[in-house]
């Protein structure tokens, strides 16, 4: 089922409409500054003050295809080799990284800041530059903790192919809590 | 009596606008040079101050009143973790530090949670060096409710600020609550944000005024910039510090940045024309802050004069 990004953005923090909506653009704000408004789909929040817990639930959009060297700028067959003509820079560190380990040191060069010189045969076009998948995951539990109140330290976070659950508690989590917010945001879904 | 104003201009020849604070008998209290712009807070004699802003007109600076100048306030945040920094604890500090004031951050150890929140004997009595607190305080009403245990031992007035709208009431330990400025995510530039930022300026600034009119009813033994003048004479080694401000003025005192064992006598020992010692005046005691010596001068009904 193909998502807009972000289709479904609900949050719900028990007698405290002020709270909430604030914490909807606390939430927005940071998902904007890691970029990961994209790669989300659906997005559940549910709160409660009184027995101090914060929890969220969301929907992944589709898996990200790997990032391959013909993705970060042009390749151009050159006399001797390849040269590539980065368009983003963001992954100049990765790129460099994956082409020394292919090729070796000796082989690759950068005669300008966005231009890479390769001394070799064999195209690079489908090398793997990163992992946009695991980057993804990463930045997307950094955000969570980061949208958490800060003193709700007792965290249980499941990461799953399509959607991932995140409850954040001053008090340990037990079962029951665990029952009670994944029956809420079940109803939140159908609702 | 003195007005605090702050100058803004270029550095091309402040130095008679120094020079004019020396002669009407004001104070120079802060000097900052930034490239070739200089801010210098002062305090002027009321009467005299068309004489100043003639003379600001004449360099092409501006002159503004600071009502905050010659004070010191905490900006406490729960903790320093990026959920509380640095918005909007550093546009609060920003803006009390734009407005005169010296304003200083404290992030408590485990000031986080609603239920677990706690404040250290040490981190109240820092705090209560200062003239104001402002507590920088989430979007939710029950934690702000729950959370007044933090500031109840603190003497000085107390500023919350916090997103909900809350009757003044709900925090009978606190001078004042200022509301719309909880957590944000992100910098305060929308005309709503700044008015808040004005709103705690104002809050902070009625709160220094009940202050100093509890004060008046019981003048300090000398006014503290003139205690700073006699120190930077008479302590000549206060020219070396490198603390962004070497003296630093409270209502009741000031803090001077240099090491207390090693100072402690030289400061006690520096004297007035008058013929008295500020030993005789203050208590001369070490300041929470580092190891630098703290100044409280002694109100006219304990010494019996004033100098």
């Amino acid at each position: 089922m193909e998502m807009k990004p972000l289709e479904v953005f609900e949050i719900e923090v028990l007698d405290e409409e002020y709270g909430g909506n604030k914490y909807k653009e606390i939430i927005a704000d940071i998902l904007q500054d890691l970029g990961l408004i994209r790669s989300i789909g659906k997005l559940y929040v549910y709160a409660d003050m009184e027995s101090a817990f914060f929890a969220v639930f969301g929907l992944i959009r589709g898996k990200l295809p790997p990032l391959r060297v013909r993705d970060v700028g042009d390749l151009i067959q050159a006399e001797g080799g390849y040269q590539i003509v980065v368009e983003d820079e963001e992954h100049m560190s990765d790129l460099l990284k994956v082409l020394w380990e292919t090729y070796g040191r000796d082989k690759v060069e950068q005669p300008d800041r966005v231009v890479l010189t390769i001394e070799s045969s064999t195209s690079p076009e489908d090398l793997v530059v990163a992992d946009l998948e695991t980057e993804f995951r990463r930045d997307l539990v950094d955000a969570l903790i980061r949208i958490a109140p800060e003193g709700f330290r007792n965290r249980r976070n499941i990461m799953k192919k399509d959607h991932f659950f995140f409850l954040a508690a001053e008090e340990t989590i037990d079962p029951a809590l665990i029952a009670e917010v994944e029956e809420k945001f079940r109803s939140m879904q159908n609702a | 009596m003195l007005e605090p104003v702050m100058f803004t201009g270029g550095v091309y020849k402040h130095d008679l606008v120094i020079e004019l604070v020396e002669d009407l008998g004001g104070y120079l209290l802060q000097k900052n040079i930034t490239q070739s712009e200089v801010i210098l807070l002062m305090l002027i004699p009321r009467e005299d101050m068309q004489i100043m802003e003639d003379m600001t007109k004449a360099l092409m600076g501006k002159l503004d009143r600071a009502p905050l100048a010659g004070t010191e306030t905490a900006v406490v945040t729960p903790t320093l973790a990026i959920h509380h920094l640095p918005h909007p604890a550093c546009d609060v500090a920003e803006y009390l530090r734009r407005h005169g004031s010296k304003s200083n951050m404290i992030g408590m150890a485990r000031g986080v949670g609603r239920d677990i929140a706690q404040m250290t004997g040490y981190e109240t009595a820092l705090i209560n060096e200062h003239d104001a607190v402002v507590f920088t305080f989430g979007n939710f009403k029950k934690c702000i409710l729950k959370k007044e245990h933090l500031y109840r031992n603190i003497e000085i007035p107390v500023i919350i600020t916090g997103g909900p709208d809350m009757e003044q009431g709900d925090l009978p330990y606190a001078a004042e609550y200022v509301s719309n400025i909880g957590r944000i995510a992100h910098r305060s530039r929308k005309a709503t944000e700044i008015e808040s930022l004005d709103n705690i300026v104002d809050a902070v600034g009625r709160s220094l005024d009940m202050t100093r009119e509890e004060i008046a009813k019981d003048p300090l033994t000398t006014i503290p910039p003139r205690a700073m003048e006699v120190i930077r004479e008479q302590v000549p080694d206060i020219n070396q510090s490198y603390a962004p401000l070497p003296i630093t003025l409270n209502l009741k005192g000031l803090r001077i940045k240099l090491p207390y064992d090693q100072y402690q006598e030289a400061v006690k020992a520096v004297t007035f024309d008058e013929g008295v010692t500020l030993g005789e005046i203050a208590k001369v005691m070490p300041s929470r802050m580092k190891n630098y010596i703290l100044v409280r001068i002694s109100p006219t009904s304990v010494t019996g004069f004033v100098v």
